[in-house]
């Protein structure tokens, strides 16, 4: 299925717009508005929905023109596109996303044909797979792991490059000692903590202890 | 509105096909870009190694979702591609590698896209990218201090420290040390702190510490 690529899932949704918000701005203007407004990074809604690796929210206006000689023509709908690249299967990541993020989702899809319908997970689930077009070909050029994985490793990586740095020309017999305590600190196995956490854009706040 | 996160890059491209049989060949260059025996042609972007995920979505009209009968049904006589990538790196770095290392793919995964200049040279196809590219509003990463490369060598560290810590723990000192040694050696290529993205231009700069100062005002 062309959506999926080993465990990697590309849900690629056109949402269509309104055609009046019933305030003062268009349902286009509004969204972007509250798009922009939106906290980036660790702080991004999305950070706090399970398995998703990258995400994006854009408006659809219209088609490109290519100028002559090619046709002009146009979208009758505008649209809200929201493309992910997420972990596992569908059904669950939705789930997630209205578990963790439902007030932005009920923000970012209010001027939406038919989210009014939307009340629960499941309607959600249902609403974004009718949204929902079918990838032609998805790329995959990550490690297929899951997210806890992928930032588990990113934390080890880290942990494990200041060791190797600071442990230089360390006696064999302190070295093993050193590295024993090292393995209890960083816990490999334990994808929970300590880890990386998740958008996070500064190495102050990076890791989750 | 931004298409930088950290180090990730969001391109969104749509370009129109001419018509169901142009969309047809299309779609059947990806489907054999899918199998094991094409799968090779997919070589140059992995050796570029500079993209997490990327897609491409043919759609026509009808294929555009609708979800009530007041809304009007898309009339369209061309099909278009959508193609989303998350990549590293500036917009003219990954241009410019693509167009100069892997020239034909791109025509091939473009193939007679209506105003498609070829990707050589590179102005025309530069000029034709822009046109044809839409600004994201919010755009996510779940690992903006991280490359492409840096997720693959994460996975590789972890990897390799687990088995290290499996195989060591009965280790004699000297024992250890060795195989601490070749460890170190065979991961060469994969150690190396990370940290936030330089600067990519003076805009996303601007753009970064505007974020900054609304994230304070909205704390």
């Amino acid at each position: 299925m062309a959506n999926e690529n080993g465990n990697a899932y590309a849900l690629t949704t056109l949402c269509p717009l309104l055609e009046v918000s019933g305030e003062d701005a268009s349902p286009a203007a509004l969204i972007r508005d509250r798009l922009h407004r939106v906290n980036t990074g660790a702080s991004s809604p999305m950070a706090k929905v399970p398995n998703v690796y990258f995400c994006r929210f854009l408006i659809l206006d219209d088609v490109i023109y290519e100028s002559k000689p090619y046709r002009l023509e146009h979208l009758k709908s505008q649209y809200l596109v929201f493309e992910a690249s997420l972990h596992g299967k569908l059904g669950p990541y939705l789930y997630g996303m209205w578990q963790h993020a439902q007030p932005f989702v009920r923000s970012m899809w209010q001027f939406c044909v038919g989210f009014s319908e939307v009340n629960d997970a499941a309607s959600f689930t249902t609403y974004i797979q009718k949204c929902q077009v079918k990838t032609t070909f998805f790329f995959n050029g990550s490690t297929d792991e899951s997210l806890a994985e992928q930032l588990k490793s990113l934390y080890l990586k880290q942990e494990f490059s200041k060791f190797a740095y600071a442990h230089q020309g360390w006696s064999a017999k302190d070295l093993k000692a050193a590295f024993q305590d090292f393995i209890v600190r960083v816990e490999p196995t334990n994808l929970a903590r300590p880890t990386w956490r998740a958008g996070a854009t500064d190495l102050k706040d990076v890791v989750i202890p | 509105m931004s298409n930088l996160a950290g180090k990730a890059n969001a391109m969104t491209l749509i370009t129109p096909i001419d018509g169901p049989v142009m969309a047809l060949i299309n779609k059947g260059i990806f489907f054999f870009l899918g199998t094991k025996l094409f799968r090779f042609k997919l070589n140059g972007l992995l050796t570029l190694s500079m993209i997490h995920y990327a897609r491409w979505v043919i759609v026509s009209g009808r294929d555009f979702p609708r979800l009530s009968h007041s809304q009007p049904a898309e009339d369209l006589d061309y099909r278009y591609m959508l193609f989303f990538s998350n990549f590293n790196g500036s917009w003219a770095q990954y241009v410019d590698s693509f167009s100069a290392a892997i020239p034909d793919g791109l025509d091939g995964l473009w193939w007679q896209n209506v105003g498609w200049p070829k990707s050589v040279p590179e102005q025309p196809f530069h000029r034709y990218v822009t046109d044809n590219q839409l600004w994201t509003s919010h755009y996510y990463s779940a690992y903006p201090m991280a490359a492409s490369n840096d997720i693959k060598s994460a996975k590789n560290v972890k990897d390799k420290l687990a088995q290290f810590s499996r195989e060591s723990a009965h280790d004699e000192p000297d024992a250890f040390l060795h195989r601490y040694n070749r460890l170190l050696q065979s991961l060469q290529h994969d150690l190396g702190q990370l940290a936030p993205t330089p600067i990519v231009s003076l805009a996303s700069q601007a753009v970064e510490q505007r974020r900054r100062s609304d994230a304070r005002s909205n704390v």
